[in-house]
């Protein structure tokens, strides 16, 4: 670990001043910590914003949710509101990482956190989003976690986080606090497909903070959950995952959010499979042939073509599961 | 001598050490505080093989804490000496810092010395080096084996060509690292040219003679302290480079060091169990009666020690057939060097053996138990040799009661739940439990307690419990007034705490010792004019919480207290040993079980999920239940992982381990644990020991994978001949 300087800022204004200084900001701590040992991370300042006052889960009278930033993993997973409103989201978490760590990490920590791809984290290895333009090791190397959609000549690493899946279903907003004051960015434009710099991961601006994120009134009833595919049954990231939200009524479908994760340098949501479905009413062979699209546009590495087709089963079923057959 | 009571022996008592390890106060290899250490950091290398063309160690040198940065260029020559024991496989073993060769991705290249583990480890990631890279060899398929080691009896190649029914069958199963919690580290300090080390290790002794051949040291001159090991598995079974690098580190700065592996580093330099390829050509009557196999088992070695293990037992000894023929080839690849792990050799052939019989079990329509109880030899057909004890058929038929295995299909994807597809399989496990040379020490107080000594291990099967109950029956005592030690080098020397060989020659000579202390007293007492047991046949007194009497007249005795004080005797003592296996040997002698498996396959997902297993064992006398059931199901957990989970990934382009870490190399967590039962038979096996035990730290995990493959295969139809069995093989 290089040597870095620690400060803790107890309201927003000294926390943007600092992170306009160069600071990072640290919350859980959970991800960056764990980089620095590998000293993948070398910040020289941390700026502590875990005193900052964004830990409160609101409902708005339309039915909107805002988590704030500072929220802890387990807080949100455990709050009634986000257990009835958005099963989704409480599902995405609980089946995140372990105990210990859901109850340090934090709603922002989280959709800011980093790829597992192990070239990234081992730092004598090439990778251009931790050195720009040393290359690609994933590419043509051990690939298999990697990902099929939206990946570049420059990097095929995926986007971890699973409840950043359920947030890229549901069209959430990423409330932002910077120096030029507030801003609200969709969470589709939030995180970056990685290009020709996949060194830049989300679209912040210098000492900005996120302060919340808002996830849209959806109409009701509307059922959602998320499925998480993975070799071991607990504490391990998606090799592919679902989030999938349905609004039906008459026996019709009329809204629904989807995306996949564990597949996509970024939450993928999934349109196409979301206009198959619109107007149509719940039956196996519905989700069938919606789901036979998610994987449309893939692009598969020598150790990861099995995500193409299990991905388009993992939708399936999540679509089966929630949505149901009658 | 009369026979002692049992009282301690067979009970399912708890550990006598587990209060101490449940509040933080036992102390393991890198807890101690040693006046002065400094902190040793390592510098591995960055490619798979070449030369060090240079070294900057400005920047690490000019942080404020930083000693010294030591590499092949400033270290001092050590001896080196010739060392063919402390389990050191043939070949020319790494010499650190020595040369500027570069064998394997991950080798210690330099190490940082600082007055703080920060400083190191920050000087660490300064240090400099820079290489001519040549393309390493990695990969087990491409490489060129070693000329083979040959097993035959009988024609097996005739005996193939002539079989109603052939098969021919290729498994491959990962590389696996034993990954115990604890890391691997090392406190080393001199005296003048006296050296003591703290060192996890399964085996004082090893270590002593290995740094006193490195370093060139004269006997006495090294300590080696070990109490506590947080779990091995078989990495702690030799003494590797990094323990001499804090040696080194130590002598060269004059202060105590401490060196302690992380996660990562402990996949780059204490050993794993070898990836194989293992090809069985079967040949069978159609009712199933063997007739012939040939084996040819290919094993990844390192290119500057050839590694072997107990491979090619399996297939002499499990089943009978007239024909064998087996080539073993070792693979020497620019990694490092294997070593055993749990089960090891047993384990790995047992996955192709036992899911070759399952596959031949379905081509001919017999139940896979009926195929193997068809095939139950009467003696070991190796070398001819009557069992000492074999009782696989009562595993067989008590597995099969226990578990339900009536209720398995033998028609496969035949039993459905929803989504999943339901499965039973089961295999045989044999395991060579070892029995190697011991000695240990008994001392009995003029207070009543004991205190017994011997330089064996214990790194977690709880050989302080098992031994102090063996100790305290021995003596006729409590289990709260023995105190048992180990780990220490100073005490009697024993063999490597592994091969399921610490009972029966660590615990043969505890009783020994504890005998003749006991019949020390037995004497004094008959032949003491004062004493109660006065005149008495020696044979007709037995001792039973710390009060010798006549057998059958618990009224006419006395404690050994006051035997001891009445004759003025601070303690007697006495020092018992073992030789080890009878030789030539008389009797074949393995453990066995019978393993059953039942799994649900979401077979549109590809995920295999444990929901039930049973071990069934012939182990011998049990001496602490207990302690055996949590090894059974520590070694049903490894076996899960090997079969569904775990594999060290290497990167054959530069022979980098991509996943050397816990988050990325996949180990059974409790989710993927299921209900697990293990049955232990009832009985003892009296082949040379004097416990009656067989040994059973390792059988408990051979047949564990095959068992699951077998379950896969009756779920899903599917053989899957690779291991780890992962999603992409089933979707």
């Amino acid at each position: 670990m290089h040597p870095f300087t620690y400060t803790r800022v107890s309201d927003t204004r000294e926390a943007l001043n600092a992170g306009r200084g160069g600071g990072r900001y640290i919350a859980g701590g959970t991800t960056l910590v764990d980089l620095m040992r590998e000293t993948v991370e070398q910040p020289e300042t941390l700026v502590d914003i875990s005193g900052l006052p964004l830990r409160e889960i609101t409902v708005a009278e339309h039915g909107a949710l805002r988590i704030g930033a500072l929220v802890r993993m387990a807080e949100a997973a455990a709050h009634p509101k986000v257990r009835v409103l958005y099963p989704v989201i409480s599902e995405a978490l609980e089946l995140s990482a372990s105990a210990q760590l859901r109850n340090m990490a934090t709603i922002g920590g989280n959709i800011m956190q980093r790829t597992r791809c192990t070239y990234f984290r081992d730092v004598t290895a090439d990778c251009n989003k931790r050195e720009p333009g040393s290359g690609c090791a994933a590419l043509h190397g051990f690939n298999r976690s990697h990902a099929i959609l939206g990946t570049s000549d420059h990097c095929v690493s995926t986007h971890p986080s699973d409840v950043a899946v359920a947030f890229a279903a549901l069209e959430a907003r990423v409330h932002l606090l910077g120096p030029d004051g507030e801003r609200q960015v969709p969470f589709a434009d939030f995180l970056l497909r990685p290009g020709s710099t996949p060194d830049r991961e989300q679209a912040l601006r210098r000492g900005e903070l996120i302060t919340a994120v808002e996830i849209p009134a959806l109409p009701r009833p509307l059922k959602s959950g998320y499925l998480k595919v993975r070799d071991r049954q607990s504490y391990e990231f998606a090799l592919t995952s679902a989030a999938v939200a349905l609004h039906v009524r008459g026996g019709v479908i009329r809204e629904a959010r989807i995306a996949a994760g564990g597949v996509g340098t970024v939450p993928w949501k999934l349109p196409e499979v979301e206009q198959q479905l619109i107007g149509e009413r719940p039956s196996e062979s519905l989700w069938a042939s919606a789901a036979a699209k998610a994987a449309d546009g893939a692009r598969a590495l020598q150790h990861n073509r099995f995500k193409v087709e299990l991905l388009k089963r993992t939708v399936e079923r999540q679509l089966r599961i929630v949505g149901g057959t009658k | 001598m009369s026979p002692q009571p049992q009282a301690a022996v067979g009970a399912p008592l708890s550990r006598v050490d587990g209060r101490l390890k449940v509040t933080g106060q036992a102390q393991y290899a890198a807890e101690f505080d040693v006046e002065g250490a400094v902190h040793a950091v390592v510098v591995d290398s960055s490619i798979g093989r070449g030369r060090i063309t240079g070294i900057d160690t400005g920047a690490a040198e000019a942080q404020p804490g930083v000693l010294t940065v030591i590499h092949h260029r400033n270290a001092p020559k050590l001896p080196y000496r010739d060392n063919s024991g402390s389990n050191n496989p043939p070949g020319r073993r790494l010499r650190v810092f020595q040369d500027d060769r570069v064998l394997f991705h991950g080798q210690p290249v330099a190490v940082v010395v600082a007055t703080t583990l920060e400083a190191a480890q920050h000087g660490a990631s300064l240090v400099k080096v820079r290489y001519d890279a040549e393309q390493p060899s990695t990969d087990l398929h491409e490489a060129k084996p070693d000329k083979p080691t040959n097993y035959a009896r009988g024609d097996a190649e005739a005996g193939l060509r002539s079989a109603a029914v052939r098969l021919d069958l290729t498994y491959q199963l990962a590389r696996n690292h034993h990954n115990p919690m604890e890391p691997h580290a090392t406190i080393a300090r001199w005296d003048g040219n006296k050296l003591t080390v703290w060192d996890k290790t399964q085996w004082v002794m090893g270590t002593h003679d290995e740094l006193a051949a490195v370093f060139d040291l004269p006997a006495g001159s090294v300590r080696v302290i070990n109490p506590f090991v947080g779990g091995g598995f078989g990495s702690g079974l030799r003494c590797w480079p990094h323990t001499v690098v804090a040696a080194l580190a130590a002598r060269v700065t004059g202060r105590p060091v401490k060196l302690v592996l992380s996660r990562r580093q402990m996949y780059l330099g204490t050993g794993f169990r070898p990836s194989y390829e293992y090809r069985v050509r079967l040949g069978s009557d159609r009712r199933g009666r063997l007739s012939a196999a040939i084996h040819d088992i290919d094993a990844e070695t390192s290119s500057y020690e050839t590694f072997t293990e107990a491979v090619m037992g399996a297939g002499q000894m499990t089943y009978s057939m007239p024909n064998v023929s087996q080539a073993y080839r070792t693979v020497p690849l620019d990694v490092n060097t294997p070593i055993w792990m749990r089960g090891p050799g047993f384990a790995s052939a047992s996955f192709a053996i036992e899911s070759a019989m399952d596959e031949l079990a379905d081509r001919l329509g017999i139940d896979p138990i009926e195929l193997r109880r068809r095939n139950e030899p009467s003696e070991d057909e190796s070398n001819n040799l009557p069992f000492s004890t074999r009782r696989l058929r009562e595993c067989y038929t008590v597995g099969a009661r226990e578990f339900g295995w009536q209720r398995r299909s033998s028609r496969p994807r035949s039993r459905r739940e929803g989504d999943l597809l339901i499965g039973m399989g089961m295999a045989t496990g044999v395991y060579d439990c070892g029995r190697f040379p011991a000695e240990a020490r008994a001392r009995l107080d003029a207070d009543g307690t004991a205190v017994v000594e011997a330089a064996t291990s214990d790194m977690g099967p709880g050989t302080y419990t098992s031994q102090t109950q063996v100790a305290a029956d021995a003596l006729g005592l409590t289990m709260r007034t023995v105190t048992f030690r180990l780990g220490d080098s100073l005490y009697p020397p024993t063999s490597p705490h592994g091969g399921s060989a610490t009972m029966a020659s660590v615990g043969s000579a505890v009783v020994d010792a504890c005998n003749q202390v006991r019949q020390q007293a037995i004497k004094l007492a008959v032949e003491d004019r004062e004493s109660p047991l006065h005149g008495v046949d020696a044979a007709d007194v037995v001792v039973r919480g710390g009060r010798l009497h006549v057998q059958g007249n618990p009224a006419r005795g006395e404690s050994y207290r006051s035997l001891l004080a009445r004759n003025d005797r601070t303690h007697l003592e006495a020092r018992g040993q073992y030789a080890g296996a009878p030789s030539p040997a008389r009797r074949s002698y393995f453990a066995y079980n019978a393993t059953f498996a039942e799994i649900a396959v979401d077979a549109t997902l590809g995920l295999v999920r444990v929901r039930r297993m049973l071990g069934v064992y012939d182990a011998g006398r049990i001496i602490s239940p207990k302690l055996a059931e949590s090894q059974a199901f520590g070694g049903i957990v490894g076996g899960i992982g090997t079969a569904l989970l775990e594999h060290t990934v290497t990167d054959h382009r530069d022979g980098r381990i991509v996943n050397a870490n816990l988050a990325d190399y996949l180990v059974a967590v409790n989710a993927d644990v299921p209900e697990v039962r293990a049955i232990y038979l009832d009985g003892e096996d009296n082949d040379g020991n004097l416990l009656g035990v067989k040994g059973l730290g390792e059988v408990v995990q051979v047949g564990v994978a095959a068992a699951i493959g077998n379950a896969v295969f009756n779920a899903t139809g599917r053989r899957v001949r690779e291991l780890p069995i992962t999603a992409e093989a089933l979707v």
